[in-house]
């Protein structure tokens, strides 16, 4: 086992990377446009229930289902990888920042209006502001699943650590299957362990010390 | 999903703000949603799946790979796999839930539901193939890994339900002179059914759709269809694997979400 590793060290590390940072690219996508739906939701309040069932319908099928369904589109390989990834990621941080963004109160959205505020400026000041501890939680759970939808993605060649666990598959019954099914499951345990501790520490640094609990 | 996870998965975590024994406790519009939209969706979309298979030029090997028989076997298949999982989740993690907050056990919750956690945290794909790597392939193998990926959403759901229960109806229960194993099965569990009922949905989507996975252990379901579909590279087998496994997520969504209807005591 130990021998496996040292072998391949300098790869393995380059696929827990390349792991973390497709999930790190499609949590990034996925924030931008969980929160800007989640505005518009927040702006026209009929969208709310039709937003809430487009994620729980969403979060219900299978990311498998999702792959098969983006290959005839988007073919083998890293782009199928990301954009399944990514629209997972989405649904979380959407539900969350839905109801965020409901819950700030609305006589602070008033005070700060009678500041003279722009819109723009209530939102990136206020609403965003407050909403941000509900929403980042959801941005955490997002980055966990993905990091498990990653290596799903891996069947169809998407990058990152799941390669090893199909290996370890198709290798069943050689030496190294057991040593590739391992070190693919337990890196992407352990890409997941370090990012929720980044994931908390982000949490720390970008909560407004005014609201933190 | 996600597979997985953890597919997919609509679990709301402890952190979130939003309290699960609160949402589950009261209905919510959303849930009347849910329990309309998804039969309906399901409906359209397997009736243009059914017209499409019947007038669609197939060729050989998608005539063959898609015949009614075959379509039919993979996805009872599947639906034991579901099935049979969710049972044996059911009844592991609630006795063992109940038990963890019981007395002298109810330290080592934490320290059980931080295993559970931190299981989850492993891929789906990684579990099914480590323990075939261990076990060989076939149904239990599959059925084993499903059930332990299942496990946490029900745990934590029968703990936290059960803890959530008000702590003066218990006391009400001791003093009209219940034993505590009557106060248990009269008063805690009722009140919590809701919560625990909760998780066990959760579970069944996230066994539902691990079980798409089970194909790579010939352990059968649907993912065949899709796997066969990707290593020929044929469109249609795939597209007709991947809708299959998402109408029957959502049927399976939508049958534990009735169940949790049903189960609803009458009081609350």
């Amino acid at each position: 086992m130990w021998d496996f590793i040292g072998e391949r060290g300098d790869l393995i590390a380059f696929n827990a990377l390349q792991h973390a940072n497709l999930v790190l690219q499609a949590v990034l996508v996925a924030t931008l446009v969980a929160v800007a739906l989640a505005v518009l939701v927040n702006r026209f309040r009929v969208l709310d229930p039709i937003a809430n069932t487009i994620s729980a319908i969403g979060l219900t099928i299978p990311s498998f289902a999702l792959v098969g369904l983006l290959l005839p589109l988007t073919m083998i390989g890293a782009t199928t990888a990301f954009i399944c990834v990514a629209f997972y990621a989405t649904l979380p941080i959407l539900r969350n920042a839905v109801v965020g963004f409901a819950q700030v109160d609305e006589t602070l959205i008033e005070s700060a209006r009678g500041m003279g505020m722009s819109e723009a400026s209530v939102l990136l000041r206020v609403r965003l502001p407050l909403a941000w501890p509900v929403i980042h939680a959801g941005v955490r759970t997002s980055v966990q699943m993905s990091m498990g939808i990653a290596a799903i993605a891996a069947y169809v060649l998407g990058p990152g650590l799941g390669g090893y666990i199909f290996t370890g598959l198709s290798q069943a019954g050689g030496v190294n299957a057991v040593n590739y099914a391992l070190v693919g499951t337990v890196g992407i345990v352990i890409v997941a362990v370090i990012a929720d501790l980044l994931m908390l520490l982000l949490g720390r640094v970008t909560i407004s010390k005014g609201i933190r609990a | 999903m996600a597979e997985s996870r953890p597919a997919p998965v609509p679990v709301v975590e402890s952190d979130d703000d939003v309290a699960p024994e609160q949402s589950a406790r009261v209905i919510t519009r959303e849930m009347v949603i849910m329990l309309v939209v998804p039969p309906v969706l399901v409906a359209a979309v397997f009736g243009a799946f059914v017209w499409w298979r019947q007038t669609a030029e197939l060729d050989s090997v998608e005539a063959q790979q898609l015949r009614w028989g075959v379509i039919r076997s993979l996805m009872w298949e599947h639906v034991q796999l579901t099935l049979v999982s969710a049972a044996i989740v059911v009844l592991v993690a609630v006795p063992l839930g109940i038990m963890l907050t019981r007395g002298r056990f109810r330290a080592a919750a934490p320290v059980v539901v931080g295993i559970a956690n931190a299981g989850q945290a492993a891929p789906s794909v990684g579990l099914i193939v480590l323990l075939f790597l261990w076990l060989d392939g076939g149904f239990w193998t599959a059925i084993y890994a499903l059930s332990l990926y299942g496990i946490l959403p029900v745990l934590r759901n029968t703990i936290v339900g059960i803890q959530g229960v008000d702590p003066t109806l218990v006391e009400a229960g001791r003093g009209l002179g219940m034993t505590g194993a009557m106060t248990l099965f009269r008063i805690e569990v009722p009140l919590a059914i809701p919560v625990i009922m909760a998780g066990v949905r959760t579970s069944l989507v996230l066994i539902a759709g691990t079980a798409s996975l089970a194909c790579f252990i010939d352990a059968g379901g649907l993912g065949e269809i899709l796997q066969t579909g990707i290593s020929l590279f044929r469109f249609s087998l795939m597209v007709t694997g991947a809708v299959l496994i998402a109408l029957l997520a959502l049927l399976i969504e939508w049958l534990g979400r009735v169940l949790e209807l049903a189960t609803r005591p009458k009081g609350i």
